[in-house]
């Protein structure tokens, strides 16, 4: 599965592609299984044609922590979807809940991934 | 103190409406990102993981109280209520919005602070000596030469767009403070055989990907002469300085291929050639903004203070903190006071906009008004009355700033790493937190002494993992945080880069490791040696083998 | 043919651009102002010279040194200092050199990835004709030129430093006394 992500201009927010959009929550995200590569592409192309909007879109691979939901596959892109871990009341962590609760619980699923290259470069 | 004028004031005034007008051409897509960018980063600006990130400069490390004051009001009113000291006198604000920057300047102006050329392929805010003006050790005052460049590096129309970043650090003192020789240029004041002040200027020690303790190239060059000669040093590397690779783009990398000698040589060619009498500043303002520091109200004080031994005889952590945070002044009756920011527990380097007030406080009522920050993420008291120290100490104790351990095991640099950081590979933060609990004894941390560790989340150094005695990087392995341990670093005037110990470890294997390298360390001391001393005669292996050893 | 700003004392405006610029690859016109890369001014430009019926300028790339075209500069109407991308800020050495080293008293201009940021910089350096990237009008570059009012290094523009200002006032303090 992937989602597709990126900062908004204004304030720098962590924002995800959903339907046309870009929310706030990682829980709202448009998922795309591996048959939508098209429209991953798509939603990508349309953050770029929206550079007073967003910057940088990008795509990211999510994997499913059994039993709790989705969540980002890079310990980066988790720490993005929570906030910094050394203050846990800071950023959309801050909300709690269901979302919050299956990404940190994400990070021996990462690990038992054993894949490779997950983290974005620049 | 030097104060700002009414030229420095508009100057900041101008500063911050062009920032202004360019975040509003952003918005409405007059600018690209890839225009902006770099704009934005001559202001301080970074987008990082979370939200932008406002790096503020603090010249020289100086802040007065109202300063202070204005700092922790922006931690309040933009950000979530804190702020993080870098490793380069600069604090940084977490939780910025674009739209608000531009406002936040204006209120930092109206207090003389700015975030000009915090980041930036240009002249960055110069590091000084924590202890400027405080300490006996003192050649000159670095604050006085800091404040020359600030004013002739701000905005410098040939050398803000350089190959790359450019970082100058300046000591008055013999004892290195500021990491001079892991700089672009560092600069040593030193008296020469017939009293004339000069600096030994030294250029292309640096950190990142490619440390290097950098050579000296000249050993004293006349004090008078310091502009036209940096002029001299910039110009060789704007027009020679790499830029086809970002890696091989700052100026040791120049150094190191040319050699110390002939990159000194082409220098003392382009120095040769600038007319001096126009390039050096004149006696007359040199002489203002020495003024402007000369005059600290220093009172005339007994050397002994009964109030100070008879409190430190009846409380155990008024010794302590004594033992650890108090330093020798100049002045008679005077001292100078570390304010640790390394609680156990605590994110290193941060203060909450409340402990920003609590000094602030204090150094209006007891210190003249004046507070540094260091580069080791600290901040600095410097003119206490030994009288004080018992009221400073009672102060600083109830807001959580009184942590006895200065230059200890616990007192740990660290970037703000994956945390924060768009750049990072690992987390910094948690690793400095759980050495710092390993280590939450302050009897032991005393017995081991002085030992710095250092952290970075990525190999651009930021917290100066390379001249630490026990460094720690972090690393990216298969989709992991990993750590890197090196040993034997230093960024005082004893510089060297350290030596990588073997493998990388795992995040819960990173305090044990420190903890066995203590033991190893303690085993094989002699007298009253450093870790780094041991280090030193001992060599690596005795430490990688019992780290190495105990894992298989 | 790009729009061109020049400078008119502190006042940018528009200018007619004679000059074209030549590719390497290009043959040179028959007649008019012309600007060549080095190489090409080194292979052809005494022979275009010497016809006295045109103007001929440089176009000089951050790698090469103005140092290059030290006999030659009497004899150039523009040297174009090139800029591929604005972050690349060796063209603002060159600038300086030009001036204040050879006292290159013709045309400087900018030309490539030119924005108004960069305005104040250039002129403080040197140039005085610019061939704008962003769209700027001469209004936005002189604004953007003359957006400080102090400034704190001497560059090749005769702007009295703030040193300068202060010493001033100093000297205006102490008449103001007697």
């Amino acid at each position: 599965m992937k989602a597709v992500t990126a900062n908004r201009l204004i304030d720098g927010e962590v924002v995800f592609w959903k339907e046309g959009a870009w929310v706030d929550g990682f829980g709202d995200a448009q998922l795309f299984d591996d048959a939508q590569g098209e429209a991953v592409e798509a939603a990508v192309a349309a953050g770029k044609a929206a550079p007073t909007v967003i910057v940088d879109p990008y795509p990211i691979d999510l994997i499913t922590v059994e039993g709790l939901g989705l969540a980002p596959v890079s310990y980066r892109e988790r720490i993005r979807a929570l906030g910094p871990t050394n203050e846990l009341l800071h950023g959309k962590q801050a909300e709690g809940g269901a979302v919050v609760e299956a990404i940190r619980h994400a990070s021996g699923a990462a690990r038992s991934t054993g894949r490779v290259d997950l983290i974005r470069r620049k | 103190m030097y104060q700002y004028d009414v030229i420095d004031r508009e100057f900041l005034t101008d500063r911050s409406n062009e920032f202004r007008h360019q975040v509003t051409r952003r918005l409405a897509g007059e600018l690209t990102e890839d225009q902006f960018k770099p704009l934005r980063l001559m202001n301080g600006l970074y987008l990082q993981l979370h939200a932008y990130m406002l790096r503020v400069a603090i010249p020289y490390g100086s802040l007065n109280s109202r300063q202070a004051r204005r700092l922790a009001w922006v931690a309040r009113t933009y950000d979530k209520g804190y702020g993080h000291m870098t490793t380069r006198q600069n604090i940084q604000f977490n939780w910025i919005k674009l739209k608000d920057a531009p406002d936040i300047l204006d209120a930092l102006a109206e207090v003389d602070l700015h975030a000009i050329q915090t980041s930036g392929n240009c002249i960055r805010n110069t590091t000084a000596d924590p202890y400027a003006g405080a300490t006996a050790e003192e050649i000159d005052d670095p604050r006085v030469w800091s404040e020359v460049i600030r004013q002739w590096s701000t905005l410098h129309p040939e050398f803000s767009y350089l190959p790359r970043k450019f970082k100058i650090a300046i000591t008055g003192a013999l004892t290195d403070r500021a990491a001079v020789k892991v700089h672009d240029i560092g600069l040593i004041l030193r008296r020469a055989r017939d009293g004339s002040l000069g600096f030994e200027v030294i250029v292309g020690g640096g950190q990142g990907r490619t440390p290097y303790v950098g050579p000296t190239i000249k050993h004293h060059l006349p004090a008078s002469s310091l502009l036209s000669y940096l002029e001299a040093v910039l110009r060789v590397y704007n027009r020679h300085g790499r830029r086809d690779n970002i890696y091989k783009a700052r100026i040791k990398i120049l150094v190191a291929a040319l050699g110390a000698e002939e990159f000194g040589r082409q220098v003392e060619e382009e120095w040769a050639k600038i007319d001096q009498g126009r390039a050096d500043l004149g006696d007359l303002e040199l002489a203002r903004i020495r003024g402007a520091f000369a005059q600290t109200p220093f009172e005339t004080l007994p050397a002994h203070s009964e109030a100070f031994e008879a409190a430190k005889a009846a409380s155990p952590s008024l010794a302590r903190f004594a033992r650890n945070n108090v330093k020798a002044h100049k002045k008679p009756g005077y001292a100078i006071v570390e304010v640790s920011l390394k609680a156990v527990g605590q994110t290193p380097g941060d203060a909450t906009a409340d402990q920003l007030d609590v000094v602030a406080d204090l150094a209006e009522r007891y210190s003249l008004d004046d507070l540094r920050v260091t580069h080791a993420q600290n901040l600095v008291l410097p003119h206490v009355k030994l009288d004080d120290l018992p009221a400073v100490h009672a102060a600083l104790e109830a807001a959580g700033l009184a942590t006895a351990n200065i230059d200890l095991i616990s007192d740990i640099i660290a970037c703000p790493g994956l945390d924060y950081c768009a750049l990072a590979n690992a987390r910094a933060i948690p690793i400095a937190q759980d050495i710092a609990k390993t280590f939450a004894d302050p009897d032991r941390a005393e017995t081991i002494g002085e030992l710095k560790i250092k952290i970075s989340g990525c190999i651009n150094a930021c917290g100066h993992h390379h001249v630490a005695h026990i460094g720690i990087l972090g690393v990216d392995k298969k989709g992991e945080e990993f750590y890197q341990l090196s040993l034997g670093g230093s960024g005082a005037e004893d510089a060297s880069i350290g030596k990588i110990l073997g493998p990388a470890l795992s995040a819960d294997r990173v305090a044990p490791a420190i903890d066995t390298l203590v033991d190893t360390y303690l085993a094989a001391r002699q007298g009253e040696e450093r870790f780094l001393d041991t280090y030193r005669r001992v060599g690596l292996e005795p430490f990688k083998e019992a780290v190495y050893a105990q894992a298989d | 043919m790009p729009k061109l700003i020049k400078l008119a004392g502190e006042q940018a405006q528009w200018a007619e651009n004679t000059f074209v610029h030549v590719a390497d690859e290009d043959a040179i016109p028959e007649a008019g102002d012309v600007i060549l890369s080095l190489s090409r001014f080194q292979a052809e430009g005494d022979a275009l010279l010497s016809s006295n019926s045109r103007r001929v300028g440089v176009r000089i790339e951050p790698a090469e040194e103005v140092e290059a075209l030290a006999y030659d500069l009497p004899r150039l109407s523009v040297v174009a200092l090139a800029f591929p991308k604005y972050r690349d800020g060796r063209a603002y050495t060159s600038a300086r050199l030009l001036r204040e080293r050879f006292k290159y008293e013709g045309e400087i201009r900018a030309v490539g990835d030119v924005l108004q940021e960069q305005a104040g910089f250039m002129v403080r350096c040197g140039f005085d004709a610019f061939e704008p990237n962003d769209g700027a009008t001469p209004e936005a570059w002189t604004k953007a030129a003359n957006r400080f009012r102090h400034v704190y290094q001497r560059a090749v523009d005769a702007r009295p430093i703030a040193a300068d200002e202060r010493a001033q006032q100093t000297a205006q303090a102490k008449e103001g006394a007697l």
